[in-house]
């Protein structure tokens, strides 16, 4: 078996291998041209770009659906020519945008497919299928549905699930969510980064939508129009180092607020800020001089109530507690550690008070960011990002030169 | 109408009933048997179907009984006469439908399947053909019901079938023999229909508007049945 030659291979490897690989079709037209592309075991990689562009192409020539017309592809280091068609595609997950299910098999017997080409008895084809459903985040009882009794999102994670039955190492995604409507969308998305993480798969997804390319991608590859790279590289590094106008255009005009969704809160420095328990009475709320002031539930429940300001304490009784004041609300918190500067900007941007709250797993306050120490976060990220950036160009162009013993195919 | 002929005449009547229902059945099976391949090959190479489309017209052109007289002088006046003229008639309405139905399963579909790691074969039978069956059972019940209409005709050159009561009905003056004729050949085709509806309903479990959606109101079970007699009817 081609697999039996990789597995327990060194960390780090290509498992699919583009070796100028072009792909001419007979009217003349070029899908891809002389494309040379690594993926590696293990990882996402995101092929985008516009219409026409050659990804599509690219990603079905990986099972055969299209051959190329020039160069070769190996996957797990062997020629994929040299296997059986039927044979290479049992051993790698397909999924597309139309889901492709079959309209007249139960949604059980859908996801059965490949086990059952495989050669496993129905039953236990059955029993692995009503797993998986569980690890698509659908119902078991869904099983004896058809296709068409489910709807645009459960069908398409009904695809996936049909994807991973047999346990392929690749993952083949023809724009899989493309046709469901964003908050689905966004949905599927999360489930297959948590998925990803959890199985550890080689996928390999075509999209045209960058931010899905930069939501879901550990390596973007980005084309132009003609089916050549424009830029190959972790999403961070195509938001923060464009190799060119072209990519600065694709990835968009935001890029660097986008670019932020990649910088964790950690080395965020965090204020005490005026939090201040329900309990307080106005009077000694007004003593702190604070402009905002933070209302908590008690000196033991720090989860956040709202944003009073000062102004509006002036004109109350001295006596009323802090809990009868109407607040300001105070839009919403980030998680400190698990949340990215992005959303602790965004919070400090929608807080009244211009402050962003931080909490705890439990949604317990633990600080204030403030727009300034925002932006010295920010610049600190930004300038390691930077020097990872530049080490890792180091390191491939010594990788070309054959110099690193870590680039060895 | 001289019901009392009924009763009397009863096992001459059941016997051309039997004959008419095995000549108009059995050619649109054959008819079937053969437009399958054929249809397959048509869908898989689109070039062969445009002039096979043409020759079958031009075929299904020819009056039945100038086809069936053309056949007496290598079949004779025998079932085989009729047989092979209904089992060409019948073929030129159900080949399309074949070709249609195999048409007609989604390319997305195809294409899953192929990724999967399925072989053209295997596709075919597991996929397509199950796909295409309501589109081929459409064509094959117009070929029934034709046929069993058509076989009538195989009287006029001696094989026997319900046509003997119109043409006996005829010749004595007796119209109650030519209505009883009508009544079993239409009786024929509708229970004819309704059979293959039947077997349409339990080949393909997974058609819309069939499988409920646990906890929905269930539907009447014969309204169901009759339901896309009606719409085509209409």
């Amino acid at each position: 078996m081609l697999w039996d030659a990789f597995a327990g291979g060194a960390e780090g490897r290509w498992l699919i291998t583009f070796e100028g690989v072009t792909k001419r079709y007979p009217d003349g037209t070029v899908a891809v041209d002389n494309l040379d592309l690594d993926v590696p075991d293990g990882k996402t990689m995101v092929l985008v770009g516009p219409s026409g562009c050659g990804k599509t192409t690219t990603l079905r020539m990986i099972n055969r659906l299209v051959e190329p017309s020039d160069g070769r592809i190996l996957l797990g280091g062997e020629d994929i020519r040299a296997q059986d068609p039927a044979r290479l595609r049992r051993g790698i997950g397909y999924v597309i945008q139309q889901t492709g299910l079959f309209p007249h098999r139960t949604v059980e017997d859908n996801i059965a497919t490949v086990p059952v080409l495989n050669g496993w008895r129905r039953a236990k084809a059955r029993a692995r299928a009503q797993e998986l459903l569980t690890t698509v985040g659908l119902d078991p009882a869904l099983a004896k549905r058809y296709p068409h009794q489910l709807s645009g999102g459960q069908q398409q994670r009904v695809g996936v699930a049909r994807a991973l039955a047999a346990d392929p190492p690749v993952l083949l995604m023809d724009e899989p969510f493309s046709a469901v409507d964003p908050v689905v969308r966004g949905q599927l998305q999360d489930q297959l980064i948590s998925l990803q993480n959890e199985l550890r798969k080689t996928i390999v997804l075509v999209t045209h939508d960058i931010e899905e390319a930069i939501k879901v991608g550990d390596i973007v590859a980005l084309y132009h129009p003609h089916g050549t790279l424009a830029q190959l590289g972790p999403p961070e590094r195509l938001l923060g180092a464009p190799a060119d106008d072209y990519v600065a255009g694709f990835v968009g005009f935001d890029r660097g607020i986008r670019r932020l969704s990649f910088f964790r809160t950690d080395g965020l420095s965090l204020s005490a800020g005026p939090v201040l328990p329900a309990t307080t009475t106005v009077a000694s709320a007004i003593k702190t001089g604070e402009p905002w002031l933070l209302i908590v539930g008690s000196e033991a429940d720090l989860t956040p109530r709202g944003w009073v300001s000062a102004e509006r304490l002036a004109g109350l009784d001295g006596g009323t507690q802090l809990k009868d004041v109407a607040t300001d609300g105070f839009g919403h918190t980030f998680t400190v550690g698990d949340d990215s500067l992005r959303a602790a900007l965004d919070a400090a941007v929608l807080s009244p008070a211009g402050v962003a709250i931080g909490v705890d797993g439990d949604g317990r306050v633990v600080g204030m960011a403030s727009f300034d120490q925002l932006r010295a976060a920010v610049q600190a990220a930004q300038a390691a990002q930077d020097a990872l950036d530049a080490r890792d160009v180091l390191d491939a162009q010594a990788a070309q030169q054959g110099q690193s013993p870590g680039a060895t195919r | 109408m001289m019901w009392s002929w009924i009763p009397s005449n009863w096992s001459q009547i059941w016997e051309l009933t039997r004959q008419n229902a095995f000549l108009g059945i059995v050619s649109p099976l054959i008819g079937l048997a053969i437009s399958l391949p054929l249809g397959v090959v048509a869908a898989r190479w689109r070039w062969f179907y445009p002039p096979t489309l043409v020759f079958i017209n031009v075929v299904y052109a020819i009056p039945s009984l100038a086809l069936f007289i053309a056949l007496i002088p290598a079949f004779g006046l025998t079932d085989t006469t009729v047989i092979i003229g209904l089992t060409v008639f019948s073929l030129c309405v159900i080949l399309p439908n074949v070709v249609a139905g195999l048409l007609g399963v989604p390319a997305s579909v195809k294409q899953a399947a192929t990724a999967m790691g399925y072989g053209p074969l295997r596709r075919l039978i597991t996929v397509e053909l199950p796909l295409a069956t309501p589109v081929i059972i459409a064509g094959l019940r117009v070929g029934v019901v034709s046929s069993v209409s058509l076989a009538s005709v195989g009287q006029i050159i001696g094989v026997s079938s319900l046509g003997y009561l119109f043409i006996d009905g005829e010749q004595r003056d007796f119209p109650t023999e030519i209505y009883v004729g009508l009544f079993m050949v239409i009786a024929l085709a509708v229970v004819c229909d309704l059979i293959l509806v039947g077997v349409r309903w339990a080949l393909t479990p997974w058609a819309a508007g069939r499988n409920r959606v646990p906890g929905s109101r269930p539907r009447w079970a014969l309204a169901t049945a009759l339901a896309p007699i009606i719409q085509e009817r209409a």
